[in-house]
């Protein structure tokens, strides 16, 4: 679980996400036991800049969407796993809203966010199965990444 | 039979069988007493869409609204496979609603109106809900409509 986000500590100190102080949106919120995060998309966490950008359909293959839902994945446990100090707090991955930037008429939707809900049955196991909501747009920010994703999270 | 389950026969409703989601996500999934109700589809019982198409061009606001019903018939076995009894909903707290929109269609309320109508119908005072309607791009399976919940359980 050490080498599962981008921002490992540097020289002993951890960097603080990049885009975590600039805009009046946090990465995530705890209410009661239930953390709500920000929607992510596959950035550099240090730089910010996308990992993946265009459109699924056309910019980009189906795989290459799967492999930008897993990114994000990898970056919301980060995300997590700063905010938590460990893992082990994850009681339950409760719910997965993903937006999943598409063009023409593409629409295995569900099989580009599998990869992120691969990853979460993988590295949580049962606590990883989740409710999830999928949707094509039109548009992203950043660049136009392929995917963004959201999730509730039960602690 | 609970009360719900009765009021669903009167209304001559029968729940299509589970809409089963893919590895990871589940049907539905609780927390602090609020079921998730993943997005569901207007699917037949074996996952066969009822509709296919973007509404305004392709596919009538009528068919369109008849199509999100039947995603909320579909979110009403999820919940009733879930908790065993649809008695044990207290109330339908949040519906977000994705239209698959061609042209310029605007009327994205209306065709979630299928969704909402039903909750009433069947819960009464406890299916008034929150809502979000809005027009997606595409959606899986070339549906017209995808609507998802939140319901609080008791």
């Amino acid at each position: 679980m050490e080498n599962i986000n981008h921002f490992p500590a540097i020289d002993g100190v951890e960097p603080t996400i990049h885009y975590a102080k600039r805009k009046p949106i946090v990465v995530l919120k705890q209410v009661g036991n239930l953390l709500y995060t920000s929607g992510h998309g596959p950035e550099d966490q240090i730089t910010g800049k996308p990992i993946y950008a265009g459109r699924i359909g056309s910019d980009l293959t189906p795989e290459e969407g799967y492999a930008a839902a897993r990114e994000c994945g990898i970056i919301l446990i980060g995300a997590l796993k700063d905010y938590l100090g460990s893992l082990d707090r994850v009681k339950n991955i409760v719910k997965a809203t993903a937006l999943v930037n598409v063009d023409g008429d593409f629409c295995d939707i569900n099989g580009v966010m599998d990869g992120f809900s691969d990853l979460m049955v993988e590295v949580f196991a049962e606590r990883g199965y989740h409710a999830r909501t999928v949707m094509g747009t039109h548009n992203m920010p950043n660049g136009n990444i392929p995917v963004e994703i959201e999730m509730i999270v039960e602690i | 039979m609970g009360n719900i389950e009765n009021r669903l026969k009167q209304l001559g409703i029968t729940l299509p069988k589970k809409d089963r989601k893919g590895k990871g996500a589940v049907p539905a999934k609780e927390a602090g007493g609020l079921l998730y109700v993943s997005a569901q589809l207007p699917t037949d019982e074996n996952g066969t869409p009822l509709f296919t198409g973007r509404v305004g061009t392709e596919v009538s606001l009528e068919d369109a609204y008849a199509a999100a019903r039947q995603c909320g018939l579909n979110a009403l076995r999820c919940i009733a496979d879930y908790t065993g009894d649809l008695d044990h909903v207290e109330s339908v707290v949040k519906v977000l609603g994705l239209v698959n929109s061609g042209g310029d269609f605007s009327s994205q309320p209306a065709v979630i109106n299928g969704f909402s109508d039903l909750m009433l119908e069947v819960f009464g005072e406890r299916g008034m809900h929150a809502r979000s309607a809005m027009g997606a791009y595409n959606l899986p399976q070339n549906v017209p409509v995808s609507v998802e919940c939140i319901v609080k359980l008791r």
